[in-house]
């Protein structure tokens, strides 16, 4: 059927060691990606309380039908899903995604994604080409890092390393022929040992990287993932995919090659984001490169290999580090299968344990590591060596960084202060809640830190450098806000969704936003796989009049390929349904509003920048509606008042239709979503919300 | 490869494609992508050696090397007989006939006039204008003549900051 999916989805039993099959039309209404991912899990977790390493933990690798497509910035994610090792007090259901050609691979290969129940009692590797679906031994790869894996398996699928030339995969002139080299997705070395820090690693660094996925593989005994697919996709209307992909060009420089000057901040839409390509030592010859099907290019591959693939925070572990030992680090990292993000938290707190006097050679904290030299490449190595191997600090740290403090006897000191920059459920700080509210609430409501950029590169990031460099803004607060409230149906009648003034990010009108955030990044973001690096696009340079292409931009692309006739907002309602499945599921692992609180410098300590020490933050400049007027405005300095936020997640539970006093969906909340069967499973609980 | 594929046959297939670009990340750049495109040879081997002048040389559409599939009868020597590798000529095994680049001359899921004179769906879709169309033959027999380094002769790349080496 020409609507852009493969028809099936694989399962398969790690224990019984079988491979089946369920129809992707069971979980269509879901769109792809998460949708299916919740739903599936909802279904097939028997028990959704357990730890994220017992066999009952279900993980979902999951396509989408835009995947494999030319729908720009969506056709290159892959969704991982499953209970997670990282999240602290407990490891809730959690997800993490990553680009590359994985989902491609996975379509092409016949099938719309992967679910995998239970643990092989021998270590694997699961080897999928088109409809041939093995369990391989893994014994020789279970120590590799990450890139011999994946080449190793690259010679093991073709019978020989890639030679560049046509490969007949199957006993047949006609059982499909292939030039690509297989899409790996695979765990570091000896991940079980490290799990709360493993990522998941796809190509030389397209990471799932938060969430401990390594550790749940390493725990199901699957060392990685291998696909190859040799067949295609039919696309409801491929002259209007076609059409689709060169309107999309027009907002970024791929389609404006003459007026390539005109970005927002020296950030949007640029290929390869500039922090990416200046992380490489200067003379470093490189090309922008993207994921299947991008116009955004994001990352780069540089002559010296180290690198390739990585982006953005890959590079920023710390500051201070020259480009020269970055990218090293960064490659290791990749390497090993470490969550970079962890790494950007440790910093700060390792630098202020030496400042203290607590951690070093015969100190409280005993350690040999090269403290004296943090930005050497030296220390990087050891350090990330050091958690692999279990060996000198990395024996604790390798239990999760909030773990760790504990076990030192420094969490809530820590905490207190933002020397340990966990923001909310032992996540590293990522951006500040305190300022850019949205981001805050997302995560604290939510599972993880959000690491969804829409309205961070807007609100955030493009006023903040305007005002540090004295640049002219391209559109005023009161135009962003304008075109922006259009975009975010259906909320687009009001007209203070982006206010992150004093009294704004308490509002019922933020909680607006942020449901709005939360519904169309489960939706768009994740189920269909459209890239945080590309969309939300809501004020583009290139744009008629700064507007640009979202929710005109999302359906036009899975209309095109679906064949369906699906609104914006329709999808957004798919996205609520989705949102709603999600917090059953953390209900039904213990979730209470009670636990819903920010670490104590949320609410203690000033924003500045400085605390915690994140490397990439800037001071925030931010919209805000004060006295009747818009204007960009510094909000640094700002504390977290704790009852104010607990009014604020009264309104959010309200809006959301969620028992104001637990934060648990309510019957009719879930019953107008068709999702029934969730209220009668919290009810059976004793956790379906009043109403 | 998405948009040759969609535009010939309406779906995305990487293996259907008449361009073929291989990625290797553990490569250092420039090698780590290898782009084998059709070069619509002045002395085409694929034409010579057709047996049923199924691949053969489209003098309605600007004289580019295409294969007219109702007249292939599967003998694959067209892919054999390519001297680049990976064969330019391909073989489609759920269709059971040889095809290659034509330029875009016929592209049936797509309403642009295609051909020599008119749109190419790569280079339609290319996000970096890499790839484009040429009357001038480049130097034949290796891949020196086609290795247009766009990135340090752009004035827009090097606009981006990027090192070209």
């Amino acid at each position: 059927m020409a609507n852009g999916y493969a028809g099936k989805i694989l399962k398969v039993d790690l224990t019984t060691k079988t491979i089946g099959e369920i129809p992707t039309s069971q979980y269509e209404q879901w769109g792809g990606g998460h949708g299916m991912g919740s739903a599936i899990f909802w279904d097939l977790c028997e028990d959704p309380t357990v730890d994220g390493t017992d066999p009952k933990n279900v993980v979902t690798i999951m396509a989408g039908p835009l995947s494999g497509t030319l729908a720009s910035g969506a056709a290159g994610r892959t969704e991982v899903q499953g209970i997670g090792l990282q999240s602290m007090p407990r490891g809730w259901f959690t997800r993490s995604n990553f680009g590359g050609r994985f989902s491609t691979h996975l379509k092409y290969a016949g099938w719309d994604g992967i679910v995998i129940l239970g643990k092989s009692d021998k270590q694997v590797w699961l080897n999928i080409v088109d409809g041939k679906v093995t369990l391989e031994d893994a014994t020789s790869l279970w120590g590799l890092d990450t890139h011999a894996t994946q080449q190793k398996i690259w010679a093991s699928v073709l019978g020989a390393p890639p030679a560049g030339n046509w490969d007949t995969l199957g006993t047949t002139r006609d059982s499909g022929r292939s030039t690509q080299r297989p899409a790996v997705l695979s765990a570091g070395p000896n991940a079980e040992k490290f799990g709360p820090w493993a990522s998941l690693v796809h190509d030389g660094g397209n990471g799932a990287g938060q969430g401990g996925f390594g550790g749940v593989f390493a725990s199901k005994n699957l060392k990685a993932v291998s696909v190859l697919g040799t067949g295609g996709i039919e696309v409801a209307d491929p002259n209007a995919l076609m059409q689709a992909r060169t309107w999309l060009m027009g907002y970024a420089v791929a389609g404006n090659w003459d007026n390539q000057g005109k970005n927002v901040a020296g950030n949007w839409p640029l290929p390869a984001n500039p922090g990416t390509a200046s992380s490489f030592p200067k003379g470093t010859a490189l090309r922008p490169q993207g994921c299947a099907g991008c116009v955004r290019m994001c990352r780069c591959r540089s002559d010296k290999i180290m690198g390739n693939d990585s982006m953005c925070v890959d590079f920023f572990t710390t500051a201070g580090a020259t480009p020269e030992v970055t990218v090293v680090w960064t490659d290791l990292m990749q390497k090993l299968g470490l969550n970079a993000f962890n790494l950007v938290g440790l910093f700060p707190w390792l630098r202020g344990l030496v400042a203290e006097g607590a951690i070093g050679k015969g100190k409280a904290i005993d350690s040999s590591l090269p403290f004296e030299q943090m930005t050497s490449v030296a220390f990087g190595v050891d350090l990330m060596n050091s958690i692999v191997n279990q060996t000198d600090i990395g024996k604790d740290l390798a239990l999760g960084l909030w773990q760790c403090a504990q076990k030192w006897g420094r969490l809530d000191k820590d905490l207190a202060t933002g020397m340990l920059p966990l923001q909310e459920w032992g996540y590293v700080h990522h951006y500040d809640g305190r300022t850019e509210a949205e981001w805050g609430y997302g995560c604290l409501l939510g599972d993880r830190d959000i690491n969804e950029h829409d309205f961070n590169w807007i609100c955030y990031w493009t006023p903040t450098i305007w005002a540090a460099y004295g640049m002219t803004p391209l559109v005023t607060a009161q135009r962003m806000a304008e075109i922006m409230s259009k975009q975010m149906i259906p909320y687009s009648d009001e007209p203070n969704l982006i206010d992150y003034s004093d009294a704004g990010i308490y509002s019922e009108t933020m909680a607006k936003t942020t449901a709005w955030h939360r519904h169309y990044t489960r939706y768009y973001k994740q189920a269909l796989g459209f890239c945080d690096w590309n969309w939300a696009d809501f004020v583009n340079p290139y744009g008629p009049d700064f507007v640009g292409a979202t929710s005109i931009g999302e359906p036009k692309f899975f209309n095109a390929v679906t064949g369906k006739n699906q609104t914006f907002a329709e999808g957004m309602e798919i996205g609520r349904k989705i949102w709603n499945l999600d917090r059953a599921v953390w209900i039904l692992q213990g979730r209470t509003r009670d636990m819903e609180v920010f670490s104590d410098y949320m609410y203690d300590v000033a924003a500045t920048a400085k605390t915690p020490g994140i490397p990439y933050e800037m001071p925030y400049t931010m919209p805000v509606f004060e006295n009747g007027a818009w204007s960009y405005k510094s909000v640094a300095g700002r504390k977290l008042d704790r009852q104010k936020v607990e009014d604020f997640k009264t309104l959010f539970f309200k809006l959301e239709g969620w028992d104001t006093k637990t934060g648990w969906p309510t019957r009719k909340t879930l019953e107008d979503l068709g999702l029934k069967n969730v209220a009668d499973k919290l009810q059976g609980a004793g956790k379906l919300g009043a109403a | 490869m998405m948009a040759c594929s969609l535009v010939h046959h309406g779906q995305v297939n990487y293996s259907l494609s008449r361009i073929q670009i291989t990625q290797n990340s553990f490569a250092a750049f420039p090698n780590d992508i290898s782009m084998a495109m059709c070069r619509q040879c002045p002395f085409p081997a694929c034409v010579e050696v057709c047996p049923t002048g199924a691949c053969h040389v489209d003098t309605a559409n600007g004289n580019v090397r295409t294969v007219d599939e109702a007249k292939c009868i599967g003998c694959e020597r067209c892919v054999a007989a390519c001297p680049f590798t990976p064969s330019r000529a391909i073989w489609n095994g759920a269709d059971k006939h040889a095809q290659k680049c034509d330029l875009c001359a016929d592209t049936p899921f797509w309403n642009e006039k295609g051909g020599p004179g008119g749109k190419q769906a790569c280079a339609t879709v290319c996000a970096m204008k890499a790839i484009s169309f040429t009357k001038d033959v480049p130097v034949q027999g290796a891949d020196t003549g086609y290795n247009v380094d766009l990135g340090s002769t752009s004035k827009v790349w090097q606009g981006f900051g990027f090192n070209v080496g």
